[in-house]
């Protein structure tokens, strides 16, 4: 028989290494997007600190924000997608946890 | 070098103090240099000279005046932030949006800003150059927002790098777990020495923390003008309760324009005043009834308790 014992092991064990790193990528997959979810939540959050003068919350002094305004062009567009998103966040949270 | 600010009610003779301090500090042969913060400023007329806000020897003695120009101040740094931001938001121009930048000077604390960050500028930089600072402060309102600046300052930072540290750290994690972490193609930063806010960050807490250290520390004094009347002594407990909220020292307090006619009500103002604080001395100044002020033919030495501690 072509290969062998030692083929038949070899192809089950590919198979299994297959498995096992499908599960992995899918799990890091999983991992990365909640972290993802998360580290925008926190820069929505770090925006909405830094210039909380036009929501109305507690602020730090306007100059900070000034200094700081040049720098945050991608926190800027994801304190705006959130606040397009925010009539349906829990249609966000839905998708993240797999919930149809 | 030490500094010493004379703070007060507005009419109280701040600047006239300021002056006659630095002046008989000079005289002590020291190189003394005088500055006012005072929008309103009064250096100028009380020494006869035209200033600027460059410093100016004064007639070849070792006194140095300047006025500061808050105003200037303030665009140099909106100017700095705008050119910024127009070249990061080019995009925006053909919306007019960079128009409203233009507002940013017209921001709550754009004074107060400048303020501190001149004299961030004039602590770093002159350190070497003279043995004191004398610093005429506008008003008590103002004047107790620009001393608080740096201390509110420095802990809204810290909350901020905080937050930061956190973005960074998941950055991170998304890094090690995807290979990469990025915005429709810009990299975005996951390690501290990389990210550009991070850094603007602490560099910004470093400034207020260096300028609160030197306010609070024992090179600094913050003295306190008052007059013989009930208005002086009620802005002049808020300014001491503001200056001891902020853990500042105050050392000395001038209880100016002093006469006979008004003897009774000046002991019970100054009782009033320094009820529990034996940590303050009271230097006692006549009321001067020339016609202009004579700061540098003043009688009275001002400056013993300076020289104390020098």
């Amino acid at each position: 028989m072509h290969g062998g014992k030692g083929g038949v092991f070899a192809r089950i064990f590919g198979y299994i290494r297959f498995f096992f790193s499908t599960m992995d990528q899918s799990h890091r997959n999983k991992v990365t997007e909640v972290t993802e979810f998360e580290v925008k939540e926190l820069e929505n959050l770090f925006v909405l600190l830094l210039m909380g003068s036009f929501t109305g919350i507690p602020s730090p002094p306007s100059f900070v924000a000034a200094e700081l305004l040049p720098h945050l062009e991608h926190e800027i567009k994801v304190l705006n997608e959130r606040a397009k998103n925010s009539f349906d966040s829990l249609a966000d949270m839905a998708s993240l946890l797999d919930i149809d | 070098m030490k500094t010493i600010f004379f703070s007060g009610k507005g009419g109280v003779g701040k600047s006239t103090l300021a002056s006659a301090v630095a002046w008989q500090l000079m005289e002590a042969g020291n190189r003394v240099l005088a500055v006012s913060f005072d929008p309103a400023h009064n250096l100028g007329d009380i020494f006869h000279t035209k200033l600027s806000h460059r410093k100016k020897r004064f007639k070849k003695t070792n006194l140095f005046l300047q006025e500061t120009d808050l105003e200037q101040s303030a665009n140099e740094y909106i100017e700095a932030n705008m050119s910024l931001l127009n070249e990061v938001y080019s995009y925006m121009q053909p919306f007019n949006m960079d128009s409203y930048f233009n507002v940013l000077k017209y921001s709550p604390g754009v004074e107060e800003y400048a303020a501190i960050t001149a004299m961030e500028k004039l602590f770093r930089e002159e350190q070497e150059n003279y043995d004191y600072i004398v610093i005429d402060t506008p008003p008590t309102g103002l004047t107790l927002r620009i001393l608080a600046l740096p201390k509110i300052t420095v802990a809204w930072i810290d909350r901020l790098v905080k937050l930061r540290k956190q973005i960074l750290e998941k950055r991170y994690t998304i890094h090690k777990l995807s290979g990469k972490y990025s915005d429709k193609g810009t990299k975005l930063a996951y390690l501290e020495s990389e990210d550009t806010v991070m850094r603007k960050l602490l560099d910004m807490r470093a400034r207020y923390q260096n300028v609160q250290n030197w306010l609070a520390g024992d090179k600094n004094s913050i003295c306190l003008v008052f007059n013989p009347d009930y208005l002086s002594l009620r802005e002049s407990q808020r300014l001491m309760t503001g200056v001891k909220d902020l853990d500042l020292p105050m050392h000395t307090v001038y209880h100016n324009k002093l006469d006979n006619p008004n003897s009774d009500i000046a002991q019970k103002v100054e009782h009033d005043l320094l009820k529990g604080r034996s940590d303050v001395t009271i230097e006692r100044v006549p009321n001067m009834a020339e016609p202009e002020p004579t700061c540098y033919i003043m009688d009275k030495n001002l400056i013993q308790t300076f020289q104390e501690n020098k």
